[in-house]
């Protein structure tokens, strides 16, 4: 039995539209779009406006294609216009770094759910819970942690590449994410053993 | 061979959960990890803390993915694609073909020659035909420029009609592009 082909590398797929292929962005489309909508979504905290924009992003993304350098990688760019197109929405909503709780407070609901590992009553709500100290613990970091816990949990970019994407030194990175993490397992230890 | 201190151990308790541990780390620390109760905690802490993240991750709409794909425009790189090139190739050919095919008799030598012969005329042609017009036009334009000039009442009329003109293409791109957009998030929604 022969073994199945690689599958093209995302700067391969990249090549292919180029060349008139244009469904082979699809298969890029497919590759990211999990990491960019949850990237997204902690970013939004709004599951709609994750959605919305990752598609503006990909769309904007598949507009300038042609101007892709491929000794970088695809993902690197992806996001760093992804992160760009975050924070110009945040600023043009002029959404405010409150917490979850103080949105439902205000009567705007949540619109987005949690995969439910748990079932039931119970369950539900602790996911609930959960999902809201996930939320809180992220919002409280400081921006430079945020950031990066963001895009290496989230965007599940590689030390390397978020070094590049944020022009900072690859030690720079680990501390500052060994750093978040600290924060995060502080306020989330009541999480940890679920 | 120096012991790596404490703060080593923890730095390389993070790469270990980000999967990024060189291999030759990795016994040094699952050495160090079968004497320290402190670090295997923090070990067990840090993925758990991964897993938690990782489970967050908000489901992907089933629809995203179409939705992407038929909200693609036309991007400016596609006219330089070679595919774009690759039908009016192919007809140039095909014209090509059957020109030499309708002057042959003459042998296949000399009636490709002449098929060329007869493409280069047709551009020749054309090219002269084409700067008749480009002379044609600016002549043209630059009566309709005079007559703009001629008055301060026929210059402000021009430049009223200039603004109206962009204004209505504005509002038509636009209208053109929230509308689409919008169509379909609405679909994604529902």
């Amino acid at each position: 039995m022969t073994q199945g082909a690689e599958p093209p590398t995302d700067e391969e797929l990249v090549e292919a539209v180029l060349e008139g292929d244009r469904e082979r962005f699809g298969v890029l489309v497919d590759r990211y779009q999990g990491r960019l909508v949850s990237y997204l979504f902690r970013l939004l905290r709004n599951v709609d406006d994750a959605h919305d924009l990752a598609q503006d992003v990909l769309v904007k993304v598949y507009q300038v294609l042609d101007r892709f350098d491929a000794q970088f990688k695809f993902s690197t760019w992806l996001f760093r216009v992804a992160q760009n197109a975050a924070i110009d929405q945040i600023r043009r909503r002029r959404l405010k770094l409150v917490s979850l709780r103080q949105d439902d407070d205000e009567g705007e609901g949540r619109d987005w759910d949690l995969p439910s590992p748990e079932r039931g009553p119970y369950g539900e709500m602790r996911n609930r819970e959960r999902g809201d100290a996930i939320q809180e613990a992220i919002d409280a970091l400081p921006w430079e942690y945020r950031e990066l816990i963001l895009l290496r949990h989230f965007g599940e970019l590689p030390y390397e590449e978020i070094a590049h994407l944020k022009q900072m030194p690859l030690g720079t990175v680990k501390n500052k994410l060994f750093r978040g993490r600290q924060m995060l397992k502080e306020k989330l230890q009541d999480f940890l053993e679920d | 061979m120096t012991r790596p201190d404490h703060s080593t151990y923890r730095e390389w308790l993070n790469l270990d959960a980000d999967g990024a541990l060189p291999a030759e780390s990795r016994a040094r620390l699952d050495e160090h990890l079968a004497a320290c109760p402190e670090c295997r905690a923090e070990r067990a802490e840090l993925f758990a803390l991964s897993n938690l993240l990782q489970r967050s991750s908000v489901p992907v709409r089933p629809d995203f993915r179409q939705q992407v794909m038929s909200s693609l425009p036309s991007a400016g790189w596609e006219s330089r694609s070679p595919r774009t090139w690759a039908f009016p190739a192919a007809v140039f050919v095909l014209l090509a073909g059957v020109a030499a095919f309708t002057m042959g008799g003459r042998g296949a030598h000399s009636s490709l020659l002449s098929a060329l012969t007869a493409v280069a005329g047709m551009f020749r042609a054309s090219a002269v035909a084409g700067a008749g017009l480009i002379s044609a036009s600016w002549k043209g334009l630059g009566m309709a420029f005079a007559a703009t000039l001629s008055s301060p009442m026929s210059l402000g009329a021009f430049g009223v009609f200039v603004l109206c003109v962009n204004l209505v293409l504005v509002s038509l791109l636009r209208r053109r592009r929230t509308g689409a957009a919008e169509a379909g998030r609405e679909r994604s929604r529902r």
